[in-house]
């Protein structure tokens, strides 16, 4: 759907050539919400806008259905344009308009007739439950409604892709969670692909299927959202679901383990869903002969579903044990933890 | 040697006339005239939507130029230009011309700061959702700068009806005409104040008028 080959945008600064988006290679496919999170000054912005070309690309190419927008003529490519909607953190909504000429707004840039304009409205503000608002100005809604009306226009022209920037860092958690639920359901029951681009863990976190993580304007790890909770490399990836997961094990827990005299058997157990985790520790504890103990867990929600790890202690038989570890590796993920090494 | 006011009166009321046809079609022309070139100022700028560096600082420098010229002295440089328009260099419709030439870039320049109030999220907006660069200026940069416009005209207006005082200085006519001619000349002092109170009152009403226009057009 979206395809970065290795794409860079150099921008000239004091002489100097900044590279605010360096060789990056992404491929989104239809209808999943991907995410790319990084610090601030990472490149995120550069890179969405790279996608419906309010940036060109320096090198590299970027295609949007197959198609290298850079070699369309203007007209073609505002209509392509029309094709991709886009969202915004300050919303940029048009504040001497109301609610539903905000919302009507593309459709009548694009010549849409009146009747079909009006019917369009009615619709979309009905998808993003703002129906009763329609006829107020942007100044006289919260920010989540602001942001409501921003997608209601962003899918006016019904649009196969969605490119959020930083679409959630001006609101607040709950109002942060609603419009997540509501980009969710752009997905659902449009099939939309989505794009968005945050520095906030805990949005990637509800919504995406998969995540890039960037930074220097490189994409330094990317995969599904499992993978890099469960087992991120870069340590900046490390830092982003620290945000959201303590996933080391404290200190304070380690130095007790070495004090009583060093376990050989501690291990980390990844687990996705609830059911896969307690359970199973309940089962080997009662199938073998090994006591289980539970020094450190954490769990957390990635797209609704719970996720989590467990670092337990198996007292036992060094048979018995093993045994135990074969028999959960079935349904969880299990590494051995080396006290002092952590 | 005392005059007496009501037998001025005559006199005023047509010199009101006179001032408020001045400012009328001094506003008009220089509007039609400043409007456009404050938004070439804005879309031709580094980063502008039409972008054209070598355009945008010939008409920068152009619009200072005229800018640093006083009004009194650009009233009588363009004696021979005004005699070529209008025929004539002396009275109300003489005075018209160098009313213009003098404002018209005073607009320009207010046009372009209300352009500029304007978000550049809300035109990349635009932008993105395929919108013209025709479309992005009138249907976006008018709209969403058009009550701060109204105030900026305001301050315009409020500038001419002070330079159209000056104007009488050749025989413009008008309030300023009237105020020189027997408040300074003749040492009339009612009638100067008269003249005066006037002006004042057309520049309260030409405010009151501005700031309710400006937020009614806020919410069209
Ligand atoms: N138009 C521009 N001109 C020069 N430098 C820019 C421009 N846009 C962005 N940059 C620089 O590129 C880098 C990445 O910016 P941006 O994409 O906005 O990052 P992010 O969205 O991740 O915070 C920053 O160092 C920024 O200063
Ligand atoms: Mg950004």
């Amino acid at each position: 759907m979206i395809d970065f080959q290795g794409v860079s945008k150099v921008y000239e600064h004091n002489g100097n050539d900044l590279r605010a988006v360096d060789q990056v290679d992404l491929t989104i496919q239809k209808g999943e919400i991907f995410g790319v999170i990084g610090f601030s000054g990472a490149g995120k912005s550069t890179l969405v806008r790279l996608v419906n070309l309010l940036e060109v690309p320096s090198e590299g190419r970027v295609l949007v259905n197959g198609e290298d927008l850079t070699r369309l003529p203007k007209p073609e490519l505002r209509k392509v344009r029309k094709r991709i909607g886009m969202i915004f953190q300050h919303f940029n909504l048009l504040e001497s308009k109301t609610v539903r000429h905000n919302v009507a707004f593309p459709l009548s840039i694009a010549g849409t007739p009146k009747k079909e304009i009006n019917k369009r409205v009615e619709e979309i503000l009905d998808f993003v439950g703002l129906t009763d608002k329609a006829d107020q100005y942007p100044d006289e809604l919260s920010g989540g409604q602001k942001q409501r009306v921003g997608i209601a226009r962003a899918l006016a022209t019904s649009p196969d892709i969605l490119l959020c920037d930083e679409a959630t860092s001006a609101l607040d958690p709950e109002t942060t969670k609603s419009i997540l639920k509501l980009l969710r359901r752009v997905r659902d029951e449009y099939g939309i692909t989505i794009l968005m681009i945050t520095h906030e863990m805990n949005v990637v976190r509800e919504v995406c299927d998969r995540i890039a993580v960037m930074e220097s304007g490189r994409v330094i790890e990317q995969g599904s959202i499992f993978d890099l909770f469960s087992n991120p490399q870069h340590p900046t990836t490390k830092n982003f679901v620290r945000t959201v997961m303590e996933n080391e094990i404290p200190a304070s827990i380690l130095e007790g383990i070495e004090k009583r005299g060093a376990s050989r058997h501690i291990y980390r157990v990844t687990f996705v869903d609830e059911s896969a985790g307690q359970p199973v520790l309940s089962q080997i504890a009662k199938k073998f002969a090994v006591e289980v103990n539970v020094l450190f867990g954490q769990i957390t929600e990635l797209q609704g579903i719970p996720f989590g790890h467990l670092v337990v202690e198996l007292q036992g038989e060094d048979k018995e044990v093993l045994k135990a570890i074969d028999y959960i590796q079935r349904t969880v993920t299990v590494q051995e933890v080396k006290a002092h090494a952590g | 040697m005392q005059v007496d006011l009501m037998e001025f009166w005559p006199r005023i009321l047509q010199a009101t006339n006179e001032t408020l046809l001045m400012v009328g079609i001094s506003l008009l022309a220089a509007t039609i005239i400043g409007l456009p070139l404050g938004i070439s100022l804005v879309v031709t700028r580094s980063g502008g939507l039409l972008e054209n560096k070598a355009f945008f600082r010939i008409l920068n420098s152009v619009v200072n130029f005229f800018r640093s010229i006083p009004f009194i002295i650009l009233l009588v440089a363009i004696l021979p230009l005004t005699r070529l328009i209008v025929g004539t260099s002396i009275g109300t419709a003489a005075a018209v011309v160098p009313l213009v030439i003098f404002s018209a870039p005073y607009i320009a320049r207010l046009v372009e700061s209300s352009l500029l109030e304007v978000k550049s999220g809300v035109i990349e907006a635009a932008e993105a959702m395929g919108a013209t660069p025709w479309q992005i200026i009138f249907r976006v940069y008018i709209p969403e700068a058009l009550s701060s416009m109204v105030l900026n005209l305001t301050i315009a207006t409020i500038g001419l009806v002070g330079a159209s005082a000056m104007a009488g200085f050749v025989g413009g006519g008008g309030l300023g005409d009237l105020a020189i001619a027997y408040g300074y000349q003749r040492f009339e002092t009612d009638i100067m104040i008269a003249t005066v109170l006037l002006l004042v009152l057309i520049v309260q009403i030409t405010q009151t008028i501005g700031n309710i226009l400006s937020k009614r057009i806020r919410r069209q």
